[in-house]
């Protein structure tokens, strides 16, 4: 492999990149490069021993590394170049990029295009300001999900996991299947905040205690974790003194949210939508930065793994584009704009002339809602959460109706019609 | 352990305690310096706002005060020093912000007493210049004081590093071992520990917050210390070029502070609170951590929760109850001969160099003769960081040992190189590893590196995964084995 003749290169082999590099290599690109820093391509993947993977993607049940084999085994099929346990440093806004690992050291190269797949990192204490100690003892799920699958140990005999995202559901009923005491699961909303058949079949199967409206206040204990307090919380959040209790363990999970891991795309200049926490993208995932495009996780946190390989093929198509020097049509751009009760849309700008797939979060729950696109598009639903995500097929010929060069994308309530 | 014998013995391996380490070094000295925790640093040294050569900055230091000479004549001494030691120092300067004239009139005293004491380089600042130098902060500041003395350094690496060269040039150091009790046996002090007993002639206490503790063992403790507790935020490195300078604004309410600084690794941070509190109860409260948001914007309005990336309290030992007004201790025992008692309070690391000074002529005093060493070294070369290396430094060092290809901490991009030669200067704990490197200080706050850190400890310290700590004694990280528990209950 010559560097200098690299057409797309990937950063990050998940669910987004390998779906990225190999879309690249369909779409006629010749030389496809991921790279990734772990020991083996699959990202998070092989982390993830539990199924639910790929039922969409796929129409099967898998396993997080059953999932991830498969598209392995057609980057190796493709001769997709691969370089393992190699981070990516650096990247600037010509696309020049900087990586460095343990058998040549410092890399240089300019591929003629960039896809990023870097997916997220979970949010961890400081962030929280979790007030407290700070002794051992202290993990974010998906580090005990890597310590317990991966390496092999248990970080402890007693839990509590606060948040209850999906990651700490899973990690719920796998320390459970371990001998562990789970002692509670602490969600400071109403309902949960990963995916309801995760609270189903990792809490409510296993007996496992969610408390709802709750959280920390306190982490106890100087050298190890030893207790934690968990209060009840009122409408604003806020603990309510009275209802505190203290309660005994050894370990405190983190599951408290996903950031995408954008550091590399700050550096290229890639202009991130502070709603998403990922760049600001057009329909075809190309980024602000000519050449630059995004996929998965990095963009927006998906619920679904499948969601997150389907968009970083999009990324990948326009990668390949791009590298082969397709022209781009100078597209009108719409704006879309979150308007009542929607957090972020993906993409952020679209074009009229294609069909295109919105994908969209609401701030909070909501029942009996009409989700509306401007006035293209409108779809009565029973229930809203920001678990989530909405996904709305609009086609060419309703963008076509578009007269200005934004659009709102909201929620409104139905006012329900009074009998007699 | 055998029984050691030993001339002086420093107790304490804080910033203050290196610092002395490192002085009686330049002389023909039996020294020895015990450490409770399990490396050096781990008490206020880590834990306060990395700021030096203060003195000029406050009406606080007050010209009668020994602590105010310390830390005046520490001001020349830190960046030299630095230098010696090869450790990170910034000049960064100071701007005090002025809201109104009520503060306008503060800070024309606080001029006119630094020129007093000889520090001249204050210079009041326009609105005009201090947007064009700080063209982020709050609108409300219409003039500053500047203070181009002040700088910030990485106070647990600048201790390390005197450790370090006190132990080049033949000081021992003892980690892991606590002071238990102090007798006086003829002309010499017998002193229990955890890991036996030790003799010395002169003992230099410098146990940080245990300062009194140590002082009541031998009943010399003819001072009252109180401890009071600072709160401090750190924010992400994205937001490092939002300010340049160290920005003081006066509190609005008593008990606070109100700073933001860069940090000499690229992140900010905001110190806000000091109240008392129970000593050695670091434990934060969202109280704190939400008034520290609420000040800090005053500074920034921009700033944003979302840009935390870590926040610890730590504590200050004063003299009175009374924020600011306060004397330090450094004094020999007036009822006990040959033992010095060492506690700046607030600001130790400021102060640290001179007060190194003040503690050998106290010495001195007491009757130790010192006689310079003709080969004493003064420099400490600092192992590589590959971060701060040129492109030309990285591939000679990628040449002589591939490890420092392989980036172990993403955020901080610490390679294994680094972590290696780290464990091999001493660390033996995840925070040992973290200070030294910052392996784990960036961002994701070990989230990624956690599981890596822990397996090259375990493998370069040759003991299993499940025996690594965070912090040494009873902070195991991994408790058991996966299907160890289960089989338990089979």
């Amino acid at each position: 492999m010559k560097y200098s003749e690299i057409d797309v290169a990937v950063i990050g082999s998940g669910p987004a990149g390998m779906a990225a590099a190999i879309k690249a290599k369909e779409e006629g690109a010749e030389h496809v490069l991921i790279f990734e820093r772990q020991e083996q391509l699959g990202g998070l993947l092989s982390q993830c021993i539990h199924n639910g993977f790929g039922l969409l993607y796929f129409g099967q049940d898998l396993t997080g590394p059953e999932y991830g084999h498969r598209f392995a085994e057609k980057v190796r099929d493709l001769r997709i170049e691969v370089m393992l346990e190699t981070m990516v440093t650096q990247i600037s806004a010509d696309r020049k990029l900087t990586a460095v690992n343990s058998h040549e050291g410092t890399i240089h190269m300019q591929p003629k295009s960039i896809v990023l797949a870097m997916g997220c990192r979970e949010r961890n204490r400081g962030q929280l300001s979790i007030p407290g100690t700070r002794p051992a003892g202290i993990f974010t799920a998906g580090t005990a999900q890597r310590l317990v699958n991966i390496e092999g140990f248990i970080p402890g005999k007693k839990v509590i996991i606060l948040g209850s995202g999906d990651i700490g559901m899973i990690m719920a009923r796998r320390l459970t299947l371990e001998g562990v005491e789970v002692k509670a699961v602490v969600e400071i909303l109403p309902y949960v905040g990963g995916l309801i058949r995760n609270e189903v079949q990792c809490l409510h199967d296993f007996h496992i205690p969610l408390l709802l409206e709750h959280t920390v206040t306190q982490i106890h204990g100087e050298q190890r974790v030893e207790a934690v307090t968990i209060a009840k919380v009122d409408k604003n959040k806020m603990p309510i003194d009275d209802y505190k209790q203290h309660i005994e363990c050894d370990t405190l999970l983190l599951s408290v949210g996903l950031i995408p891991e954008n550091e590399l795309s700050r550096m290229a200049g890639v202009a991130l939508d502070p709603l998403t926490g990922g760049p600001v993208v057009d329909q075809r995932r190309e980024t602000n930065v000519s050449g630059i495009f995004a996929g998965g996780n990095v963009v927006h946190v998906h619920d679904l793994v499948d969601e997150v390989s389907w968009e970083a093929e999009i990324a990948g198509t326009s990668a390949a584009r791009f590298a082969g020097k397709e022209e781009m049509e100078k597209e009108k751009k719409i704006i879309l704009k979150p308007g009542r009760n929607i957090r972020c849309i993906v993409p952020q700008t679209i074009s009229p002339q294609h069909d295109v797939t919105l994908y969209a979060r609401v701030k909070d729950m909501e029942e009996n809602i009409t989700l509306k696109v401007g006035d293209i598009f409108s779809k009565s639903l029973r229930v809203v959460k920001p678990s989530e995500m909405l996904k709305i097929d609009l086609t060419y010929s309703q963008l076509g109706q578009l007269k200005d060069d934004a659009v709102e994308l909201s929620i409104e309530s139905v006012k329900r019609r009074q009998n007699g | 352990m055998e029984q050691v014998e030993t001339e002086v013995l420093i107790i304490g391996g804080g910033v203050l305690g290196a610092a002395v380490a490192r002085e009686l070094s330049r002389y023909n000295a039996d020294v020895t310096l015990v450490e409770k925790e399990a490396d050096f640093g781990w008490g206020s040294t880590k834990a306060n706002m990395c700021i030096v050569c203060q003195g000029g900055d406050a009406l606080e230091f007050r010209p009668e005060y020994l602590r105010s000479r310390l830390v005046w004549e520490s001001i020349p001494l830190m960046e030299p020093l630095c230098q010696e030691l090869n450790v990170p120092f910034k000049r960064v300067g100071e701007l005090a912000l002025i809201r109104n004239n009520e503060e306008l009139i503060k800070f024309h005293k606080l001029k006119s007493r630094a020129e007093k004491i000889g520090i001249n380089s204050h210079k009041f600042i326009d609105q005009g210049t201090l947007r064009h130098m700080e063209p982020n902060i709050t609108r409300e500041a219409i003039a500053a004081l500047y203070d181009p003395n002040i700088a910030i350094v990485d106070p647990v690496r600048l201790t390390i590093a005197l450790i370090e060269n006190a132990v080049q040039n033949g000081v021992k150091v003892m980690r892991e071992t606590e002071v238990l009790g102090i007798s006086q046996e003829a002309n010499q002090f017998k002193v229990e520990t955890n890991r036996g007993s030790m003799k010395c002639r002169f003992i230099v206490n410098a146990a940080g917050t245990s300062v009194d503790k140590i002082a009541r063992l031998v009943n010399s403790d003819d001072f009252v210390l109180y401890p009071i507790r600072g709160y401090v935020g750190i924010l992400d490195k994205n937001l490092g070029d939002l300010i340049k300078h160290e920005i003081h604004m006066r509190p609005d309410a008593p008990g606070q502070m109100n700073i933001l600084t860069p940090s000499v690794h690229g992140n900010l941070f905001f110190g806000t609170t000091m109240q008392p509190a129970r000593r050695g109860n670091c434990s934060t409260t969202g109280r704190i951590a939400e008034i520290g948001f609420q000040n800090v914007r005053k500074i920034v309005p921009d700033l944003s929760e979302k840009d935390m990336i870590h926040s610890f309290a730590g504590f200050l030992m004063f003299r009175n109850w009374e924020l600011g007004w306060h004397e330090c201790v450094v004094q020999d025992s007036r009822r006990i001969p040959r033992l010095i008692n060492v506690c700046i309070g607030y600001p130790g690391v400021s102060a640290a160099p001179a007060t190194a000074r003040e503690v050998l002529d106290l010495l001195r005093k007491e009757g130790f003769t010192l006689e310079e060493k003709p080969h004493f070294n003064p420099i400490r070369k600092s192992s590589p960081i590959f971060r701060e290396l040129s492109e030309r430094e990285q591939k000679e060092l990628f040449a002589r040992n591939s490890r420092y290809g392989h980036v172990v901490c993403r955020c901080e991009t610490v390679t294994e190189g680094e972590i290696v030669e780290t464990i091999s200067q001493g660390a033996n704990t995840m925070d040992g590893v973290k200070f030294r490197t910052r392996a784990g200080m960036g961002r994701c706050q070990g989230g990624f590196c956690t599981p890596r850190v822990v397996k090259i400890l375990a493998r370069e310290l040759g003991q299993p995964e499940g025996k690594i700590t965070k912090k040494g004694r009873e902070s195991r990280l991994l408790l058991y084995r996966s299907k160890e528990l289960i089989e338990a209950k089979i």
